[in-house]
Formats: structure tokens, C-alpha cells, sequence
């Protein structure tokens, strides 16, 4: 598989890129979920710096596949109705912006909590807000409703993608899947 | 000429001794910093009281007296901030002070160092305080630093007992405009 994306399908980079942060998202909503349950403690403070961690390194890879992208067009789209395009194209910029927003806001928040951001305890993010309890609440709330944003987003994401698979069979998964001939 | 040369040094010494000085957090900051899941953070204690007694002169005798009320530790983190007040920590009810005490400076560069005793939590350790006298604006600067080793004091039972997540080391700033007493 090429690295760059052909006319029918997605290169490994941007095929890598997509799963890498499919499998991290997963694993960051299950840590912030575990961390927000648990009562005050070592426990709960150490998910909630994994949680950071992870966070950080999705930034980062968000990052790289908005530069991909920018570099490296996508591969056609099968037909389909103009509007199903154009809820696939917001849908898509969507979940892009959630990739910066999300990460974004709980850095902030971290900050305006005075609880600086470590990433895996190898470096220091820096606080781009000076410690405030009514900001903090602002960005917590925010990050909250940006998660059930991003639910919203990715289940029409892949209720999309499966009815493209299943019902209109045009084959449009195969673009984000390797081996397969299209 | 001899009663010149005098009033010269006289002028250019800065920390001559003007008697006992004293302030409190009305006058500067006491903060400390340490590390917290691999990044630092700072707080403060908004009640202390400082009494300094150094004559230049006679550095062998003389004092610096630090009182501090631990309930007053305020690290912009309520959460933090009651772990901290409680058992695990400073055990605040049992002990609403931590006490330093110098009866003694020594010259180093163009500052000094106390080398004095530390009592927090019950439990007293040597440690040295380092600062520098500066003429300021009507109250002579007294700014300063020490460090110390939270788990010597018994900062840190039970589950915080572990230095991976909470470091051990902490740092300690102060900044105050010392005030004549009386």
C-alpha cells in the first residue's frame, strides 16, 4: 500500500492516521470517564494524567493529518445525492475541528485549575491561562459538551460509512481499509 | 578626610542594621512549588508572620522567626487544597503551624544564609533559608528561597506516601517588604 493516497483509496498514511486516532479517542473517553468517576485520589489524579497524556499526543497527531491532508487530496467520493456530500463534508471539518477542540479545552482547563499538563512525565506543556476557578468551570463545561458533540459526529460518521458498506454497496470502506481491491 | 571616608561607607552600606523588621502577607508572597503527575505547579500560604533581626554587624547573633498557618495553603485547587489540609498532609487540626527558626546568619556572596530548624506536622529538620536584603522603595526587599523534602516532615501518608505521581522535593519562594516593628 502507498503511503499517499491513490484515486480509490486512502494511502497508509492517512489510513494510519485515521485507525491510530480511532483507537486512541477510544481509549482517552474510557480514561476521562474512569477518571471523572473516581472519588478525590492518587488513583483518580493518575487517569486523569494519562487522560492528559493521551490527550496531547491526539493533538499531535491531529496536527500531522491536517498537514497530510493539506498535501495529500482524499480519494474521489462515490456518487451520491449533493446533500449527502455536503453533511459528509461538514461532518468530516467536524470531527477535525473536535480533534483540536477537545485536547484544547482541557489543556486550558487543566491551566485554569493549576494542574499543568505533563506529557507521560517527559515534558511540561506550558499554561497559556494564569490558574482561575470560574474559567476552569467554562472550559469544563465546554469540554463536556464537546464530547457529545464528537459521540454525535462519529455515530453519523460511521452510520454513514456502514450504509455506504451495506445498502448502497458503492465500496466506499475499502478506501480506509488495506488488501482489499476496490 | 578619616570622617568622610566613613559617612562613604556608611552610605554604600545598604544593609546596615536598622533594627528588628517584620512582616507579613500583607507584605509579600511565601510560595512553594512541587511536582504533581510530572508537572509543577505552584501555591501560596496567605497567613505567616516574619520577624528578622540581622545586623550586619554581628551576624553571629540574631534571628529569623517564620510562622505559618498550613490551613491557609492555597493552591488554586480546592481538591488539592483539602488533601492537603487533611490527614494525609498537613493534619491541619493537630498542627496549624509550621515554625522555622534561625538564631544565627552567615555571609554568602551578597546574601546570607540561615541555617535554622523546620518544624511541620510535629516533625523538626535542619534546613538552611537563603536570601538577600535589598534597599526597596521605603521597606528594605527581603527575597528568598529554601527546599525541603516533603516525606521528612510527614507530608504524605498512605497512598501520596509514593514520591512517582507527587514528587518529594519542594521549593520554596518568599518576596516580602520587611516593616519596622512597633
Amino acid at each position: 500500500m502507498p503511503a499517499r493516497n491513490s484515486s480509490v483509496r486512502y494511502g497508509w498514511v492517512a489510513q494510519g492516521l485515521h485507525w491510530a486516532i480511532l483507537a486512541l479517542l477510544i481509549l482517552q473517553v474510557t480514561l476521562g470517564k474512569i477518571a471523572h468517576e473516581l472519588p478525590v485520589g492518587l488513583e483518580r489524579l493518575v487517569m486523569m494524567s494519562r487522560h492528559k497524556s493521551v490527550g496531547i499526543t491526539i493533538l499531535a497527531l491531529a496536527v500531522i493529518r491536517l498537514a497530510w491532508r493539506w498535501t495529500d487530496s482524499p480519494p474521489a467520493s462515490p456518487p451520491m445525492p449533493r446533500w449527502q456530500a455536503l453533511v459528509a463534508h461538514l461532518n468530516h471539518w467536524g470531527l477535525y475541528a473536535l480533534l483540536f477542540a477537545l485536547p484544547i479545552t482541557g489543556w486550558l482547563m487543566s491551566s485554569a485549575a493549576n494542574r499543568p499538563v505533563s506529557w507521560f512525565g517527559l515534558a511540561q506543556l506550558p499554561n497559556f491561562i494564569a490558574p482561575d476557578a470560574r474559567l476552569k468551570e467554562v472550559f469544563e463545561e465546554a469540554h463536556e459538551l464537546l464530547v457529545n458533540v464528537l459521540f454525535v459526529l462519529v455515530g453519523l460518521h460511521v452510520a454513514a460509512a456502514l450504509k455506504h458498506q451495506f445498502i448502497d454497496r458503492d465500496g466506499l470502506l475499502f478506501r480506509m481499509l488495506p488488501g482489499r481491491r476496490s | 578626610m578619616r570622617l568622610g571616608a566613613f559617612a562613604l561607607v556608611l552610605a554604600l552600606c545598604p544593609a546596615a542594621h536598622a533594627g528588628p523588621r517584620q512582616a507579613d502577607q500583607s507584605d509579600g508572597r511565601l510560595e512553594f512549588s512541587a511536582i504533581q503527575a510530572g508537572a509543577k505547579f505552584t501555591g501560596a500560604f496567605t497567613r505567616f508572620r516574619v520577624a528578622l533581626d540581622l545586623d550586619p554587624a554581628h551576624p553571629a547573633s540574631g534571628r529569623l522567626d517564620v510562622t505559618v498557618e498550613v490551613a491557609s495553603i492555597d493552591t488554586q485547587d480546592p481538591e488539592r487544597d483539602e488533601i492537603l489540609r487533611g490527614p494525609d498532609f498537613f493534619q491541619v487540626e493537630q498542627h496549624p503551624q509550621a515554625v522555622f527558626h534561625a538564631g544565627r546568619f552567615e555571609r554568602v556572596g551578597d546574601g546570607w544564609r540561615a541555617p535554622g530548624e523546620l518544624t511541620i506536622r510535629g516533625v523538626t529538620r535542619p534546613i538552611p533559608v537563603m536570601f538577600t536584603l535589598a534597599p526597596g522603595a521605603g521597606a528594605p526587599v527581603m527575597k528568598g528561597s529554601a527546599s525541603l523534602r516533603r516525606l521528612a516532615f510527614g507530608l504524605g501518608h498512605g497512598e501520596w506516601a509514593s514520591t512517582e505521581w507527587v514528587g518529594d522535593e519542594v521549593d520554596i519562594r518568599f518576596e516580602l517588604r520587611l516593616q519596622p516593628v512597633g
